[in-house]
């Protein structure tokens, strides 16, 4: 698969598919997956500066994810 | 027909739940607690087409599992509970997530009414959506609402009456696919077999193959365990993800599917205001800016305003004073009566109330606006430093006002580790009557520097404490997942609804306290309680270096914090403190007053949230703290 990463690296402005989660069953996962972030979901960062969390676009409205979980969610880069 | 209908309003944080509660009960609500749980749900009652009926708040939630205590909470009302229905109210905005949540309420098996609320922001997006046609393919009446502007809110509330006259209900079905079908299924029908089950079958199915680990240790046949772990390990093995995630998944699909088919675009979405807004508001530096602008302005504008307040309140009741001494009484009585009970409750109108009321009016429009949950946004990651994330920092700025609502405001944090870190932190916050003894005392007296320095110590002393309750109280830090609200337009009566709620806190909860234990200090001076009790301090006095009638003071800083100063004026006969004081003796009275023990009223909030010991241990914790840095700034300020 190509681009594969972790959505904490994502630049701002890019849309990616989510492939799944590191540390399998952590406590967010459920509620990253009840508020829609599936596998196989296409989001977009809106908003990701490095200093603080990064904002997301998922099925039309925006989610702020801190920084330690956004470096434990698996993307991959799709082309526009 | 006499009884009383229970209904209750459930869905996701911020999708206008309180302002329907408000139109329904005229905002005159009840606040309690759940047997055995601290959550609180709103309560009140209405009559609507001559029925009566009760509508009980759950709290805003994104699912029914067991992520945070109000999640369980929420699922139990319902489940054991029975309300005679329940309104899901809908983020008309955000239709998929919505509809999620609905699924999870519809296999609770309860009767259902949707409110299809803010409406006018689907409206805005350009989008329309087809209300009868939600309405056939959930099995569910569903209402176009914006609570807001009081849009579709009596058509609603007609429905939800014409519904408990005749019965006649909707319960809402959603069927996943085969694989997920077929084995809820035969779950069912095992589980047929147990009797004290709460829950719906299908939910507990349903809940068992997500491996709800609330809902699988109530299940205790070794027969039903292993055929749970087999079904859920076919259905892994058929779509190689967790079966949470399968059934999550189902559920979305199910979702998107009924969304699309309702969902119709009108015409090209409005130019976004709110977008560009963030592109300040959410920048990695002019984002800083503006949120310490914003601070600022608060206080210019809280401490400009409330001192002018203060002062009017204060003089009013001051006018009453001649007409109660006249009152023909004896004179023990007289003063036990006017020094104890009725300068508690002027204290609380016209020292703390003209500064906590502006204060928790401003932060109410912040909020309505959508802004705290940008300054939750900016300050993650400095909160995380603390073990806690950035929605932490919204009890700590309402700290500024009152400790109490504060702590009760907490809850916003989903853990219990973490509403203890949060609230430890909110007791060392400046409220508005420590604020009152740095403006009054320290800045008059030794100038605005000092007073800028006092409150930078305390923030560098929170800071340090952060560091501590982080690294020794156990469990994991919890990351940030916040939904990011739109800015829009604050709606006047919302605003006012939650200053109140905020206020009621301190009216209700702090006031009562203040009243009473002002009372029993009063009865102690009379009794002449205050000489001994002196003496016995002098240790203390030393230590500090203060002189013995200013650590007396601190005593009664305890009730109010804001009366040590009161009390000073009082023994020195002189409100110019100047004359009585050292600089020095300013300063360490100063900070020492800031955070040597939470007041009566805070410790009564940390009792009631955290139970006896933790309200013990912090303040005495705090007191002994205070002590240690009050004597090491005497020492420190002696040599140099």
């Amino acid at each position: 698969m190509k681009n594969k990463k972790i959505l904490l690296l994502v630049h701002q402005g890019k849309k990616v598919r989510i492939i799944g989660f590191e540390r399998r069953g952590a406590y967010f996962q459920r509620r990253l997956l009840e508020m829609g972030l599936l596998p196989g979901k296409i989001i977009e960062v809106v908003r990701n500066t490095n200093t603080g969390p990064v904002e997301i676009n998922v099925m039309g409205s925006n989610l702020a994810i801190g920084r330690g979980i956004a470096s434990k969610i698996l993307v991959e880069e799709i082309d526009e | 027909m006499n009884r009383t209908f229970t209904v209750a309003l459930a869905g996701n944080a911020n999708v206008g739940k309180s302002v329907i509660f408000n139109q329904l009960t005229g905002g005159s609500q009840i606040v309690g607690n759940w047997p055995g749980k601290t959550v609180e749900k709103a309560e009140g009652f209405t009559e609507q087409g001559g029925i009566r009926i009760r509508i009980v708040d759950l709290p805003g939630i994104y699912s029914l599992s067991t992520y945070s205590e109000e999640e369980i909470v929420s699922r139990e009302f319902i489940a054991k509970q029975h309300p005679d229905l329940v309104v899901d109210i809908i983020d008309a905005s955000n239709l998929e997530r919505n509809l999620f949540f609905l699924f999870q309420l519809i296999e609770l098996e309860v009767p259902i009414v949707i409110a299809l609320n803010q409406y006018d922001m689907v409206e805005e997006k350009g989008f329309e959506i087809d209300d009868k046609k939600l309405s056939e393919l959930l099995g569910i009446p569903v209402i176009k609402t914006v609570a807001t502007r009081n849009r579709g809110l009596r058509e609603l509330f007609q429905v939800i009456a014409d519904i408990l006259k005749t019965g006649k209900e909707g319960f809402g079905k959603v069927r996943y696919g085969k694989e997920v079908e077929e084995r809820i299924a035969k779950l069912s029908k095992v589980l047929e077999k147990l009797q004290d089950i709460s829950y719906p079958l299908r939910f507990v199915a349903i809940k068992l193959l997500e491996k709800d680990p609330l809902i699988t240790s109530e299940i205790k046949s070794p027969e039903i365990i292993s055929l749970v772990e087999n079904l859920v390990k076919e259905l892994e093995d058929i779509h190689g993800e967790k079966s949470e995630t399968v059934i999550i998944s189902e559920s979305y699909s199910v979702a998107s599917r009924i969304a699309g088919e309702v969902l119709e675009k009108m015409h090209d979405a409005k130019h976004d205001v709110s977008d560009s807004l963030d592109k300040v508001a959410l920048h990695r530096f002019w984002g800083y800016v503006m949120l310490l602008g914003v601070v600022l302005f608060i206080f210019f504008v809280v401490f400009k305003f409330g001192g002018y307040l203060s002062g009017i309140i204060g003089s009013l009741f001051s006018l009453l004073e001649p007409y109660f001494m006249h009152l023909n009484m004896s004179n023990p009585l007289k003063e036990l009566l006017w020094n104890g009970a009725i300068e508690g409750i002027i204290a609380g109108f016209a020292i703390v109330l003209p500064y906590i009321a502006p204060f928790y009016l401003i932060l109410s429009i912040l909020e309505d606006t959508g802004y705290l949950a940008r300054i939750a946004f900016l300050t993650d990651n400095l909160m995380h430093r603390l073990g806690v994330h950035g929605k932490a920092f919204i009890p700590l700025i309402e700290s500024f006002g009152c400790n109490v609502p504060a702590i009760m405001g907490s809850r916003v944090m989903e853990r219990k580790r973490d509403r203890l870190i949060v609230s430890i932190l909110a007791t060392l916050v400046p409220c508005s009557a420590r604020t009152v003894i740095i403006f009054g005392l320290v800045a008059v007296f030794l100038g605005p520097l000092y007073a800028i320095l006092i409150y930078a110590l305390d923030f560098l002393l929170i800071f340090i404490v952060g560091l501590l309750l982080n690294k020794y109280i156990k469990g994991t830090p919890m990351g940030l997942i916040m939904e990011m609200p739109r800015f829009r337009k604050p709606v006047f009566k919302v605003i006012f609804r939650q200053t109140w709620v905020r206020l009621k806190a301190f009216f209700y909860f702090a006031m009562p306290i203040i009243v009473v234990a002002n009372i029993v200090m009063e009865g102690l001076i009379l009794l002449k309680f205050i000489g001994p009790v002196t003496t016995a301090l002098s240790p203390i006095s030393t230590f500090l270096g203060l002189p013995p009638l200013a650590t007396i003071t601190l005593l009664f800083g305890v009730l109010r914090k804001e009366l040590t100063l009161i009390m000073l004026a009082t023994f020195y006969q002189t409100t110019n403190f100047a004359k009585v004081f050292t600089p020095q003796q300013i300063f360490i009275f100063g900070f020492v007053t800031m955070i040597y023990i939470p007041c009566v009223a805070t410790i009564a909030a940390l009792k009631r949230e955290f139970g006896n010991l933790t309200a013990f241990l912090v303040s005495i914790g705090e007191f002994i703290g205070a002590l240690l840095i009050g004597g090491l700034l005497n020492l420190l300020l002696r040599i140099f």
